[in-house]
């Protein structure tokens, strides 16, 4: 096995593991150094001894002597020592079976870094590190923070955690509806940070499966929350679209572009399921309309069928009547230019000019398309190279090249 | 008539936990002015540094839960309660029953050696 590929073994089965050893020993800290321990002692005897059949259950028996160590030692450079938990024995360790012997406790870890008492900013990027496993460098640059200061932020959500008892425990299921709304809005922060990796190519590849399936337990904990559905939906009805996402020279390839032959109605079927329990659970939620919207899309089955744009507006009016956001009405906007034409979206896009949206990348790439549409070549390239100052992604990097290339003898 | 003395400090003088030598010092010092103060001590703990703290914010009726300390010079310390709380998250359930008059916030802070 190369590096690359233990590379993968470690990152998949961290989550599981961090929330199994987190929970166990009330620790987040202690979770994380054994884990890592775990993975530098695979490192140094599996290329010697072979790779274990189940490598996750290697790293987490490994994982849970580190911490008990480590305990131990503790306890003993202290005079009075914290009691070391005594392990729940659970119906599946007693089968012994080596792939039943992690504990799913990845919900639970999910609920802890979305604590309220939890800096919001600091939840996602929490979430990212233990539950999905991503590194401290991959998250800082997600956020677009310098990696010093990300660091510092887990650091001290950690010590929050430890020192003020934020509890180990599911929260009551009268509280998920107030606990609910944190968890969802960092599940969707972290999969708006996958969805932006478009090809996929990049480091948060495996995050987005990641994402899929919490989504999924999450509904499953909770039959109720309609909400959760929605999220679920969406994601999937996203991640459909991958495979179209970005052509063969790696240049992205806007939504109303993509070879719907392309996405996959595996996900889009699910999607599908799970959209229908969020409309009866939570018809008017923001969340069931910004499914519908993604649903909308995921309908069309090939480029000769006309894109859905009226249908798209009408959605998008439904959400600025129960939330007036800059966001959502510059993405009418690029509905509304197809449909009234791109002089009237421009427009709609220049009365936006928040301060919040200079830098948003969308903001000047929805805006420099409006303008060549219109006949403004000049500031159409000014606001491309805009765009391009914002630090997007390879596919975006290129598409944006191309566009402001094509410009040149315009 | 009760009093709460609340004492304001630079929390860094003691490190990031307050553990080592200079809250040893000050601990000893405290225990000696206990003494001296006898039956008039009716409670009271060193707190664990801002870092733990966790606020509720009321704000036109809405109370809002966030990290960190109350900072806010319109607003002074008036009381405190000690309660014996589960864990946070019913600490933050009881914090949100204590009553304000207008605008306001309750920090909580876990005591030390808890």
């Amino acid at each position: 096995m190369n590096g690359a590929a233990l590379d993968r073994v470690f990152r998949e089965a961290s989550g599981r593991i961090i929330a199994a050893l987190a929970v166990r020993f009330r620790d987040l800290g202690l979770a994380e150094d054994a884990f890592s321990e775990s993975c530098l002692r695979a490192v140094r005897t599996w290329p010697e001894r072979g790779v274990p059949d189940d490598p996750a259950a290697w790293l987490f028996r490994v994982a849970e002597r580190i911490a008990l160590d480590s305990l131990r030692r503790k306890r003993l450079r202290e005079q009075n020592p914290p009691e070391i938990p005594a392990a729940e024995p659970t119906a599946e360790q007693a089968m012994l079976e080596d792939s039943y012997l992690i504990p799913d406790e990845r919900l639970r870890l999910i609920f802890i870094c979305c604590h309220p008492a939890v800096a919001a900013e600091a939840r996602a990027a929490l979430t990212l590190r233990l539950v999905c496993g991503l590194t401290v460098t991959e998250i800082a640059r997600a956020f677009l923070v310098q990696e010093a200061t990300l660091a510092q932020r887990l650091v001290r959500a950690k010590h929050k955690i430890a020192e003020a008892g934020v509890p180990f425990e599911l929260p009551s299921r009268s509280s998920w509806p107030q606990r609910l709304e944190a968890v969802l809005a960092t599940l969707e922060i972290a999969y708006s940070k996958a969805h932006e990796d478009a090809s996929g190519a990049g480091s948060h590849a495996g995050f987005a499966a990641e994402l899929l399936h919490l989504t999924k337990l999450l509904t499953d904990l909770m039959p109720e929350a309609g909400e959760a559905f929605a999220l679920a939906a969406l994601i999937r009805y996203a991640e459909a679209r991958r495979p179209a996402r970005v052509d063969s020279d790696g240049v992205m390839i806007p939504l109303a572009k993509q070879d719907p032959g392309l996405w996959r109605r595996d996900l889009i079927a699910e999607g599908d399921a799970l959209l229908i329990e969020a409309m009866g659970l939570a018809p008017s939620a923001s969340r069931s309309l910004q499914a519908q919207l993604q649903r909308v899309w995921c309908r069309r089955r090939s480029l000769n069928e006309p894109a859905p744009w009226p249908t798209i507006v009408s959605l998008y009016d439904q959400l600025l009547e129960r939330r007036d956001d800059p966001i959502v009405r510059l993405n009418r906007a690029v509905a509304v230019a197809e449909i009234a034409g791109a002089a009237t979206a421009l427009c709609d896009v220049e009365a936006l000019a928040a301060p919040s949206l200079m830098d948003f990348l969308p903001f000047h790439a929805v805006r420099a398309d409006l303008l060549v549409r219109t006949g403004q070549f000049d500031a159409a390239r000014v606001a491309y190279r805009e765009a391009l100052r914002l630090e997007p992604n390879l596919a975006e990097r290129r598409w944006l090249e191309h566009r402001l290339e094509a410009l040149r003898y315009s | 008539m009760k009093y709460a003395l609340l004492i304001y400090e630079n929390e860094s003088l003691y490190g990031p936990d307050k553990v080592g030598p200079k809250i040893q010092e000050i601990v000893s010092r405290h225990m000696a002015f206990n003494q001296e103060l006898g039956t008039k001590r009716i409670g009271g703990s060193g707190l664990k540094g801002t870092a733990t703290a966790t606020t509720i914010r009321t704000t036109a009726g809405k109370k809002t839960v966030h990290d960190g300390p109350f900072a806010e010079a319109r607003e002074q310390l008036g009381g405190f309660y000690l309660i014996e709380a589960e864990n946070l998250t019913e600490a933050i359930e009881i914090a949100r029953r204590v009553p304000v008059l207008q605008d306001g916030a309750i920090e909580i802070r876990p005591l030390l050696g808890e």
